[in-house]
């Protein structure tokens, strides 16, 4: 089975990610869309290690895991903190710093 | 060469095409009875607006966080394993320094408090 | 297959840092005043000394080599980065040191985290493989979101954390994609494998291989600032405690350069014809954007923010073309942006601490006659962004505009020169301000919000002025004495320069 519809999966997950991050307002909804195209690049990584028959991509995209669950746990860290001070969590309302 | 940007050209359109046609078909095909709770930012269901009285439940976060944090990091033991038997004591060692990192974060995050249950 | 031999004598700058880090968050644990005050930051520093050492022996010893089986380049090029990553953290410490950011977000978690931030960062710049970029980059970056938000206590800074990490993980994430697809072209995730497929097997042309060639610029440009990616740089730069500014500002772009400079002049050298117009045409943007921005801010920190935007379009001229004469100029050129933006932040930290103005331009008032020890090296550290001869930044905008009209990109040279006469408008008046007194110039009105209240840490007074903190001052006026004795001497930094660019093998 030829890679292609894999790569174009993962094109498609990245572009509702990207999407989302630019449309949805809760920073909650913007952390997952930021995990799809994460993952979008994980799968192309996986698609493209099948392809070429090499284990690299493969590693890589083990790597991504690891990284993509920091950054979410980080996100998560600041949303809660944000919480604590009872600042509005939506990501239009946050506009103390604009200009 | 310009041909060769079609492959390019097809995958930018599809990619454009079925995630919009996925971003709107909700909105074209699904029933829309708005309410104040559909309206607020948190879609999960939290409410958005903290009153004095509101029990902010942290430890579960702080649980969660942590849970993840440590859950996904044994991912880089699968690699170890696949390899054992090539890398021999290497292996040994680097699992070793591996799991002693992962416990200086688990002590650093046990003295700090982050897991009692407040 | 068998397990890889590692020369941890080249491995050991990165060592260093990273066990610093693990070593401060184990001493964290100890409560008592003198572990928090003195050894947490001693040990951040002694580690970074550590670290700054051998990569000063392994440099001497002058080899150009790869270890972990190739994963890591030890040359000069990641060499002299890493060395400009360390005296920037030493510097970022220094103002750390008294303010109270770091007592609020606990001294532990504060230190570990700019080590583990400039640990990314030497692994960035020696990267030698789509893999070891990627880890380099994220550990940078995730460090550097919770420094941001490291003011626990101010909404806006929680806030500059939160908006950083998204903007920071959409450029990660398209990072991600454009490698994977880079991947997908030539087959390999090394440097030295995807120059080498790139010709052989793989079409300069390739389109997937263009394709994420774009992606990654994108993902690239994000961090390093580079219009029209920028937008977050002010919001950033103004809601994160300024300390921790000043490490970003500076740090960031250095390893954000030096991976560019090794990704695009090395390992797809081969492909300048295709991706040299594209970054020239960004070149030109973040000039006149980033120049144009700064014009009318109010706020230091803003106004140092796209300042900071402007300096990515003229040091992005040195990678456009791809000679070694640009990697040269672009080494330079970040030595002395690290020299002239820490004694500016350094200032700033010093006002912010005892001004009611806060960051605002104003709190700039006739330091002149107030503290003269504060007042000089800002104006060294403004005439050196502004390119005036005998500063520093003289030889370094002269280096840039020699390699692009060397390089035959005579249009950079023009984009350099403009930006260099509108920046005059914003760098002079800081200048002016403080000269000055206030009846003979026109100030910007403040913004419609409140100034931040800023509580002096325990023990100052306004009048202490310059003498309370000492190691501000200090750091302030040291940049600017270095700032002006490249100005005037600045051979033996050419000399360094030179050696940096002799690391990249692809050129002529």
């Amino acid at each position: 089975m030829s890679i292609t519809w894999f790569v174009v999966l993962s094109a498609v997950l990245f572009a509702i990610g990207l999407f989302g991050v630019m449309t949805r307002r809760s920073p909650l909804v913007i952390l997952l869309c930021l995990e799809l195209m994460l993952n979008a690049g994980n799968l192309a990584l996986i698609a493209f290690a099948r392809g070429h028959g090499n284990a690299d991509g493969q590693v890589f995209a083990l790597i991504v895991m690891v990284v993509a669950a920091c950054e979410v746990v980080v996100g998560l860290g600041l949303i809660v903190a944000m919480y604590r001070r009872r600042m509005p969590i939506d990501a239009d309302a946050a506009s103390e710093l604009r200009g | 060469m310009l041909q060769a940007y079609l492959p390019v050209l097809v995958f930018v359109a599809l990619g454009v095409a079925i995630a919009s046609l996925f971003a709107s078909v909700n909105r074209l095909l699904g029933p829309r009875r708005p309410n104040k709770v559909k309206q607020e930012p948190y879609e999960c269901g939290l409410p958005s607006d903290v009153t004095k009285s509101f029990r902010f439940g942290l430890s579960f976060y702080m649980i969660a966080m942590l849970f993840i944090l440590f859950d996904i990091e044994v991912v880089f033991l699968y690699p170890v394993a696949v390899q054992l038997e090539a890398f021999g004591v290497f292996a040994l060692v680097e699992t070793a320094v591996f799991v002693a990192l992962l416990m200086l974060g688990f002590v650093f995050v046990w003295r700090r408090g982050a897991l009692e249950w407040k | 297959m068998k397990a890889p031999t590692i020369d941890y004598l080249a491995f050991a700058p990165i060592l260093a840092t990273l066990g610093g880090s693990l070593l401060v968050i184990a001493f964290a644990l100890a409560r008592a005043s003198f572990v928090q005050r003195v050894v947490l930051p001693g040990l951040a520093l002694v580690s970074i000394a550590v670290a700054a050492a051998f990569a000063v022996i392994t440099w001497e010893t002058g080899d150009q080599t790869t270890i972990i089986e190739g994963a890591l380049a030890v040359d000069a090029l990641a060499l002299g980065f890493s060395l400009l990553v360390y005296a920037a953290g030493i510097g970022a410490i220094a103002l750390s040191l008294r303010s109270e950011i770091a007592r609020d977000a606990g001294r532990g978690e504060y230190y570990a985290l700019l080590l583990a931030s400039i640990t990314g960062m030497t692994i960035l710049v020696a990267a030698e493989n789509l893999v070891t970029l990627f880890v380099g980059f994220e550990l940078l970056s995730i460090p550097l979101y919770v420094m941001c938000a490291a003011a626990v206590r101010d909404e806006r800074s929680l806030e500059s954390g939160l908006k950083y990490l998204i903007v920071g993980s959409v450029g990660s994430a398209t990072l991600l994609y454009g490698l994977a697809m880079i991947y997908g072209a030539t087959g390999s995730t090394d440097f030295a494998g995807i120059s080498a497929a790139i010709g052989t097997g793989v079409d300069a042309t390739d389109p997937l291989l263009l394709s994420g060639i774009a992606l990654a610029i994108t993902g690239l440009a994000f961090k390093a600032s580079v219009a029209p990616f920028h937008q977050w740089t002010p919001d950033v730069y103004e809601g994160a405690p300024t300390p921790v500014t000043a490490f970003m500002a500076v740090a960031t772009k250095i390893a954000a350069f030096g991976v560019i400079l090794r990704l695009f002049d090395d390992a797809l050298l081969s492909t300048q014809l295709q991706w040299g117009p594209a970054l020239a045409a960004l070149c030109w943007v973040t000039i006149i954007v980033g120049n144009v921005g700064a014009i009318g801010q109010s706020s230091l920190k803003r106004m140092l923010a796209w300042s900071g935007v402007a300096q990515a379009g003229y040091l992005l001229a040195g990678i456009v073309v791809g000679t070694r004469l640009g990697a040269e100029a672009v080494f330079f050129y970040l030595a002395v942006y690290l020299l002239m933006n820490i004694a500016a932040f350094a200032v700033v930290i010093a006002r912010e601490r005892v001004s009611e103005h806060g960051d605002g331009l104003r709190s700039l008032e006739r330091l002149g006659e107030a503290s003269p020890w504060l007042a000089w090296p800002m104006t060294i550290a403004m005439l050196g962004l502004a390119g005036f001869p005998l500063t520093a930044g003289f030889f370094g905008k002269f280096q840039l505009i020699n390699a692009t009209v060397s390089g035959s990109y005579e249009s950079l040279a023009i984009a350099i020169v403009i930006g260099s006469m509108i920046s005059l408008a914003y760098y002079l008046r800081v200048i002016a301000v403080m000269w000055m007194s206030p009846r003979e110039i026109e100030i910007p009105a403040a913004p419609g919000r409140a100034s931040r209240k800023v509580r002096p840490a325990e023990g100052w007074s306004p009048e202490a002025g310059a003498a309370a903190q000492p190691e501000v001052t200090a750091v302030a006026v040291l940049c600017a004495v270095l700032v002006l004795a490249i100005g005037i001497f600045p051979d033996p930094l050419f000399d360094v320069a030179r050696d940096v660019g002799s690391s990249l093998a692809g050129f002529l």
